[in-house]
């Protein structure tokens, strides 16, 4: 038992080296950078849309779209090198694995570029400089004047942010709670969990201007510009790609195009966003959640089922030393996969393997979910098996039909009306487990559900609206599967 | 002599330490009609189960007309089971089919027999076991002795050569001993050849050409029912049949 120990983890640790020689080796050949973008004909630009004005989802035309200043910074440095921006939205703090790992070619996300940063990733010089506010509720206004009225309080800011790492740092007697949403935030402000949130000037204007209830007070933090700027990252090492992209924004500085052009444009979009925040107004975006929910859901099931009944077999594989090394295969597989959380098996399949083949988001959360359920699906068929009665597959035997046969007609139909209830139970389950690859960007019903959150300021109404649209999601399902569960029924 | 269409030699068969088959050598001819009787634990079940290779035997052989079972591999093995039935105590019917799916069933997959023609053949059958009537009942709503006979009508769907019986009256209630093997009796009148283990004395009398009285692993009398039921040669026959009701 000891000697299986060590001869797994040794194969765990030669995976985990493995992956990081690879990251090294595929971050330090890459300086035909701006040759590869220009083939491509395409430049992918990382944000996380939860930011206004720096970049928000609007409503244009009845359809949802990624905007803000950022975003105009973006183009601009795309319409310089002679391609198309595409958009791509994840959450802050996976946007720089996202660069690193090649999801996307550069990330404008209001970021600031720190000398933390500085060794993971390249930036351009700083588009925009700006400085931190703290948000407050419009009736504490005479407590808190600036960041140290805030002692034996809480304040809030954004996961993985420099508002946050600041915030900790220069305040004493403070508690500083992270969130990765900005709108989270505020909503928690709102409800007196936390007193104060930090944030950019820009941004602070922007929620201030779109709820009464709400002002914003200055920061007072000591800062250095690169705590306050907002820089364009590249990958390490695409100097070509860095250069090229500052020229563009050396432009937009030098023409204060941000000021004058993009901010402007921004707030207008934040206007036509907020008229209307009933969340009638926005059922198109629930309506993509409830389709990705459903995409990814139904995929898995299938996937998983298939991957499923392969594990149960392979773990039930009798024999040579073939059989019994797919025996163990197997089994490890199950349980490793029931021993790691579902969250690090999507980002493991999305930013891990994407080193490898370059998944979009959707198939990797397809893949990561089918992944994981497999390995439960095949515990419950290995099960369903087991139940049947040997006499069966005696008889079917003596028939003349094959093993294969026998499995397939007359062993597997019984044991999938026996774990039945368990399966649908799973389908139900991954229903609302597939929340999980929000976090990699798929549009499904909780991401959906943050947008409308941050672009309508609101922040509980989209949650309860989702609440009720899981629980139909399930129900409906679970109403299905009891109709096929009778009709299975013939004793 | 015509050729034996099963030949066992040297069977042996061991469950882990326990020796269940010692050495067993015998012939059935095709058209004979073969009771093994014996009292329980004899390796009456086990020795049925190894012409088939439902059980792998430990040594010998068994020969189904005339290629050696233990030495072929999985496929032939296959082809041969289709050519004999085999007709289990507990029925083994499939529970989740209709009882013209379960006929249908291996003529369908295996010989790959179209549709129409499957149900042709199965609704002949069981007008032959006389449920016909019962063709789209489910087997849970079927009594013991329907449902063994709708066993045998599955079996017979593949046109075996030869047709094992495990105790095929067991299980059931005495009352419906009676018309599973008036079906058995009337195959056996049809020509086909058969094993049967079981204990039902006034069967094997009536209807058995040879009776094999097996004790302790070993075959130990084969003779025609006349001279085993009135002149048992061995002690443990005697024995045997001493102790049960006739």
């Amino acid at each position: 038992m000891k000697k299986r120990l060590v001869l797994f983890f040794a194969l765990l640790l030669a995976l985990v080296t493995g992956f990081t020689t690879l990251t090294t080796t595929a971050n330090a050949a890459t300086d035909n950078s701006l040759t590869k973008i220009e083939k491509k004909g395409t430049l992918v630009m990382g944000t996380s849309p939860d930011y206004p004005p720096y970049e928000f989802q609007a409503t244009v035309h009845g359809k949802t779209k990624i905007v803000g200043m950022d975003v105009a910074v973006g183009q601009k440095i795309a319409k310089d090198m002679g391609v198309k921006l595409v958009v791509k939205s994840m959450s802050f703090d996976s946007l720089l694995v996202a660069l690193q790992t090649g999801k996307v070619d550069m990330v404008i996300s209001g970021m600031n570029p720190t000398p933390a940063r500085r060794k993971n990733v390249a930036f351009t010089h700083t588009y925009y400089q700006g400085g931190y506010s703290i948000v407050i509720n419009k009736s504490d206004k005479g407590i808190y004047k600036n960041k140290d009225s805030f002692v034996g309080k809480t304040i809030g800011a954004q996961t993985g942010s420099t508002m946050y790492n600041e915030s900790k740092k220069q305040t004493s007697g403070t508690t500083v709670k992270g969130m990765t949403s900005v709108s989270d935030l505020i909503l928690a402000l709102q409800s007196h969990k936390i007193q104060g949130v930090a944030m950019e000037k820009p941004s602070a204007q922007a929620y201030v201007a779109n709820n009464k209830e709400l002002a914003a007070i200055p920061s007072d933090f000591n800062l250095s510009a690169s705590d306050t700027s907002a820089s364009v990252a590249f990958a390490k090492g695409s100097t070509a790609l860095v250069n090229k992209a500052n020229k563009s924004v050396d432009q937009i500085k030098k023409q204060n195009l941000v000021n004058k052009t993009y901010l402007p444009a921004a707030g207008k979009y934040l206007k036509t966003n907020t008229v209307n925040t009933s969340m009638f107004h926005y059922w198109k975006a629930f309506l993509t959640g409830i389709e990705y929910t459903l995409i990814i859901t139904v995929c898995s099931v299938f996937f998983g089922f298939i991957l499923g009944v392969l594990l149960s077999l392979a773990r039930m594989a009798r024999g040579g030393v073939l059989k019994t090394a797919l025996r163990w295969l197997a089994t490890a597989y199950v349980e490793f996969i029931r021993g790691t959380p579902m969250m690090v098996q999507v980002m493991f399949v999305y930013f891990g393997l994407g080193l490898i083949v370059n998944l979009p988001a959707l198939t990797s959360g397809i893949i990561a979910i089918s992944l994981n359920s497999g390995a439960y699906v095949a515990e419950y068929i290995r099960g369903g098996i087991n139940s049947v009665d040997n006499g069966q597959t005696e008889a079917a035997r003596s028939l003349g039909m094959s093993s294969g046969a026998t499995l397939r007609y007359v062993v597997l139909p019984q044991a999938l009306k026996n774990i039945w209830p368990s399966l649908g139970n799973e389908f139900i389950t991954l229903i609302k487990d597939s929340s999980i690859v929000s976090i990699i960007g798929v549009s499904e019903l909780i991401f959906q559900s943050n947008i409308v959150r941050s672009d309508t300021y609101r922040g509980v109404a989209p949650i309860a609206v989702i609440m009720v649209l899981y629980f139909i999601l399930t129900f409906t399902a679970s109403r299905i599967l009891n109709y096929f569960e009778r009709r299975m029924q013939h004793d | 002599m015509t050729k034996p269409i099963i030949e066992v030699k040297d069977l042996a068969k061991n469950f882990g330490k326990n020796q269940v088959l010692k050495d067993i050598t015998e012939q059935v001819t095709p058209g004979q009609v073969i009771v093994v009787i014996g009292p329980s634990g004899s390796g009456k079940s086990t020795f049925l189960r190894c012409l088939n290779l439902l059980e792998t035997p430990t040594s010998g052989e068994v020969d189904f007309a005339g290629e050696n079972l233990t030495t072929l591999d999985t496929k032939r093995v296959n082809e041969l089971r289709e050519q004999m039935g085999m007709v289990f105590q507990s029925f083994n019917l499939f529970p989740n089919m209709t009882v013209l799916e379960n006929i249908k069933l291996a003529p369908m997959k295996v010989k790959h027999m179209d549709d129409a023609t499957a149900t042709k053949r199965a609704h002949e059958l069981l007008k032959q076991v006389n449920l016909d009537d019962h063709a789209d009942a489910f087997p849970a709503s079927l009594s013991g002795g329907q449902a063994q006979r709708v066993a045998i009508a599955r079996s017979l769907a593949m046109d075996p050569k030869v047709m094992l019986f495990d105790e095929p009256t067991s299980a059931l209630d005495p009352e419906m001993v009676g018309e599973v093997l008036s079906v058995m009796q009337q195959l056996a009148e049809q020509g086909m050849t058969m094993v049967v283990v079981t204990h039902e004395m006034g069967f094997a009398k009536s209807v058995a050409d040879r009776v094999w009285f097996m004790a302790d692993g070993f075959i130990q009398e084969n003779s025609t029912p006349d001279d085993f039921f009135s002149n048992p040669q061995t002690e443990r026959a005697q024995d045997f049949l001493s102790k049960i009701l006739m």
